[in-house]
């Protein structure tokens, strides 16, 4: 039993040993990997990312799936610059109405996701799936494919200005992350949200009103997707259809990654920043050591099964689906 | 898994209900036409002119239907006469879109379409071929696959070589560098056409310049937040050894230039290809010091019109020589010198063509290696 429990202890630390050892094996290979420059760039690459696998954490506790979150994330971007320039074009004027308008917008998209997942009965994953074509197709007619560009030197200073070698937008990203913290762990919602994914039929047996909470996590998610949208125009100053590009397997991946059980009611948002910040080390590790790019998505794709492989005891899982 | 394989069929059976009551629709337009008193018009006025192409999320196709627009304008039709078929990168809709135009209309089809990929232009001329309608297409074709093949139905092949323009902007580069140093190049997906040219051309430019010393080469898939992470990257493993950037694309330089930014690096020379719009303007401020204009606003209306004026017997294709069935599109260097000038002419407003002209920007008959 002891033996159990020290196995079960180990496993939870596997992510963070996984990135550990994935650090080590970079810098072996070129010490110029552990640098903290090196490490502001992976912290710029990984804020927006974070900020969408946090949205995508709270849906994936619950045991189900959001894969909305490239159409979202296109909209928010897109109706945020938008909105911005339209208020001439500072956050310092009335330019800043421009994020909560954003973050509107990515609840109302959770919002439409989780009704018609809840009230249509459609599975979340072709719910959310289809309503993602529907942003992007949404997205593309708001710009008729152009992109909008956000010249703000106030906004940009997310990625220009920086506090103690790191970018403004790590020390955001991170604050994000302590209120998502702070949702998972302090509040009813949160604590709600492991008792579906745990086992749903013991929550509604409870009494609990499943269907509004996986609303709930669904508008949850499309306000931080809204964030992860705010933080990628603030890391290239275009807002376009493509922004929301590459996100579904980058946020879903790190979820993973970080020790978050598909099945739902294990893991959590600590677990997926560690996901996140192993797949953008993999990521930017790649280009460092120099391995040929054509190597560079099938080493992802190994390395990904590798840390899924490690952080989960397949012993426990009675079926895997 | 089974919910998936309902979704699609369900998805299949949606597709062809819409296809079948769109189809039920226009029967019933061109009905209601036919029955009123004006009816009596010229056979050519019913060629119906469709672009097929790629998608409307990026700019150089967005140029091309613009310039398809203003063809269609010019016959005093209205933009909605043109029809366009968005085939989202999947070469099997391109083509079902297609047949589906041409069970419509039959041989009363001018087709402007970019087949998506080489081996589909076959079976897409074939199918206009078949139905006596008329095609142009550019960019993806295979060797060998001729118009002059087809007699006079599939009209005409344009495409771009980018080997030359793209040691023309490596040598921008390399001047601008000085002479000496590290330079990187951001290419395109590594098994694209343009992507293989593009870095030949940047190759072919380094025999020039010895002292230039080629760091590194990468694919960042045409992307802005690929390219991004790719030059970070970058810049951590060769750190001030990297003294100038080539990229394959307008769309990777913009990723570039804001990861350099972040570093407070603000006057890396940096060279780019495409001349959209943005690229042209940052090109007069000398954030990019070159890039290559292929002009698709033209491409798109003379694509268009060689299919349209070929279908209402206008001229006759097979009459042609080879240089006039499959040419070179027009490339343009844009610099720091020309960028402002080139930028009022082209992206600001964009010149009155003569659509009748066809070949009036062709960079001659398509080579063979």
């Amino acid at each position: 039993m002891n033996r159990f429990l020290a196995m079960e202890t180990l496993r939870k630390w596997v992510p963070l040993l996984v990135l550990a050892g994935l650090c080590l094996f970079f810098t072996a290979m070129n010490p110029h990997f552990l640098t903290p420059r090196n490490f502001a760039r992976i912290a710029i690459s990984s804020s927006p990312v974070l900020m969408v696998a946090i949205g995508v954490t709270f849906v994936i506790l619950m045991g189900s799936i959001d894969l909305s979150m490239e159409g979202t994330v296109a909209v928010c971007a897109v109706l945020f610059a938008l909105t911005l320039n339209a208020l001439g074009g500072s956050i310092a004027g009335w330019g800043w109405v421009a994020i909560p308008v954003a973050l509107f917008v990515g609840a109302v998209m959770g919002a439409v996701n989780g009704l018609v997942h809840v009230r249509l009965r459609i599975p979340s994953f072709m719910a959310s799936l289809s309503l993602g074509f529907v942003g992007i197709g949404l997205s593309l007619l708001i710009t008729g494919g152009d992109r909008i560009l956000i010249d703000d030197p106030l906004f940009r200073s997310l990625l220009t200005v920086r506090v103690g070698g790191f970018p403004l937008m790590m020390y955001a990203a991170l604050a994000c992350l302590l209120v998502a913290w702070f949702i998972q762990d302090h509040t009813t919602t949160g604590r709600n949200f492991y008792a579906v994914g745990g086992g749903e039929d013991l929550a509604r047996a409870s009494g609990l009103n499943v269907g509004r909470l996986r609303i709930i996590g669904f508008v949850l998610a499309g306000m931080f997707y809204a964030l992860g949208a705010i933080f990628a125009v603030a890391r290239l100053g275009i807002a376009e259809t493509e922004t929301g590009r590459n996100f579904m397997f980058m946020s879903i991946t790190s979820v993973v990654v970080g020790g978050t059980a598909l099945r739902g009611g294990e893991g959590g948002v600590w677990n997926t920043l560690i996901g996140v910040l192993i797949v953008n080390v993999i990521g930017n590790g790649m280009v460092v050591i120099g391995l040929a790019d054509y190597f560079q998505d099938g080493v992802l794709g190994l390395l990904v099964i590798t840390a899924v492989w490690l952080s989960t005891d397949r012993r426990s899982l009675s079926f895997v689906k | 898994m089974s919910f998936i394989r309902k979704y699609i069929e369900q998805q299949t059976i949606n597709r062809r209900n819409l296809l079948l009551m769109s189809a039920y629709g226009l029967c019933g337009a061109a009905v209601t036409s036919a029955i009123r008193p004006h009816a009596a018009r010229a056979a050519s006025s019913d060629t119906q002119i469709a672009w097929s192409y790629r998608d409307r999320t990026n700019p150089y196709w967005n140029a091309i239907v613009s310039g398809g627009n203003a063809f269609v304008q010019s016959l005093g039709k209205p933009e909605s006469a043109l029809i366009n078929l968005i085939n989202q990168g999947s070469s099997e809709k391109s083509l079902a879109d297609i047949q589906s135009l041409l069970s419509r209309y039959g041989s009363n089809v001018a087709l402007a379409v970019d087949p998506n990929d080489m081996p589909n232009c076959r079976p897409v001329v074939e199918a206009v071929s078949k139905a006596q309608a008329y095609a142009s297409t550019i960019w993806n074709k295979t060797d060998d696959l001729h118009p002059w093949d087809f007699g006079d139905h599939y009209v005409s092949h344009m495409t771009w070589s980018d080997v030359g323009p793209s040691e023309q902007t490596a040598r921008v580069l390399f001047e601008a560098m000085g002479g000496k140093g590290g330079v990187v190049h951001l290419g395109g997906i590594s098994s694209n056409n343009p992507a293989i040219e593009r870095l030949a051309g940047f190759r072919n430019a380094l025999k020039a310049y010895p002292n230039i010393e080629l760091l590194a080469v990468q694919a960042a898939d045409w992307d802005t937040q690929k390219a991004n992470q790719v030059m970070s990257g970058f810049l951590t493993r060769y750190d001030d050894a990297i003294k100038g950037v080539h990229c394959a694309s307008d769309t990777m330089a913009y990723g570039v230039i804001e990861a350099l930014r972040a570093e407070g690096i603000e006057n890396m020379p940096i060279v780019s290809y495409d001349g959209n719009p943005q690229a042209v303007d940052l090109v007069t401020k000398g954030k990019i010091l070159a890039t290559v204009f292929t002009n698709p606003y033209w491409a798109g209306g003379i694509t268009a019109s060689l299919a349209y004026y070929a279908a209402t017997g206008v001229f006759k294709p097979s009459a042609e020589p080879k240089e006039h069935r499959e040419f070179y599109g027009p490339t343009t260097l844009v610099t720091t010198k020309d960028a402002r000038d080139f930028k009022a002419k082209y992206i600001d407003t964009n010149p009155k063509y003569d659509w009748k002209n066809f070949w009036a920007l062709s960079g001659g008959q398509i080579q063979y290696k």
